[in-house]
């Protein structure tokens, strides 16, 4: 299974990710998704989300969830992408891509892997204030 | 003759506590649990977030009953959120 990992502070191109696909004739679903920062928390006006991570823990941990995905469904390729720092309400926070042989195992996949990322991987978010008028 | 434990805090726990980084001393034999304990003395305001808290040695989740060895470092934070 191919496999990548990015955490980044930089912001995620998905246009640039889209286009860099793995190549292939054999996967016939191909699963995205996009987290995307709210503009509001708890009801109240948020001017965006700021990341912080136990970098290794979470790349192991990250690498655990993977091996369990290969185990578990003929998946082809994984690739995910979680930004680090600041993020603006509107930006992407996560972005995921699946690719296997059948719909069904694409999606129970991606489904999978963000339910579990956002059990076990070390990864907080702080809520960035609106300023006053802004 | 006793251990000294690095411990990490990470996310909110670092404002909690005023440090990323700390040393406690715990016996040979001493558990993860013990470590912890050793923290909420220093840190009583983690003490009430026990329950929440998850608790690692490297980077693998640690249940309080594990051993702790020379050159461990076990690290402590609050619930993840990634996404």
């Amino acid at each position: 299974m191919h496999r990548e990992l990015i955490l980044t502070e930089q912001p995620i191109d998905e246009r640039a990710w889209v286009a860099s696909r793995p190549g292939g004739v054999t996967h016939g679903a191909v699963v995205t998704f996009s987290g995307v920062v709210r503009g509001s928390e708890h009801g109240q006006p948020i001017a965006g989300l700021e990341y912080t991570s136990f970098e290794a823990m979470a790349r192991h941990q990250f690498g655990l969830l993977l091996d369990r995905m290969a185990m578990q469904w003929p998946v082809e390729s994984v690739r995910l992408v979680h930004r680090l720092g600041p993020v603006p309400a509107g930006g992407v926070s996560l972005w995921v891509e699946v690719l296997a042989p059948h719909r069904a195992e694409a999606f129970a996949a991606c489904q999978m892997l963000i339910d579990e990322m956002k059990r076990v991987v070390p990864i907080w978010k702080r809520v960035m204030p609106a300023t006053v008028g802004g | 003759m006793n251990l000294c434990i690095r411990v990490h805090f990470w996310s909110y726990y670092r404002e909690m506590t005023g440090t990323a980084l700390a040393e406690v001393e715990v016996p040979e034999g001493a558990s993860v649990a013990d470590v912890v304990s050793a923290v909420h003395e220093r840190w009583p305001a983690l003490v009430p977030l026990r329950a929440s808290t998850l608790m690692a040695v490297g980077v693998d989740y640690a249940e309080g009953s594990q051993t702790v060895r020379a050159g461990d470092e076990v690290s402590l934070f609050p619930p993840v959120q990634g996404g």
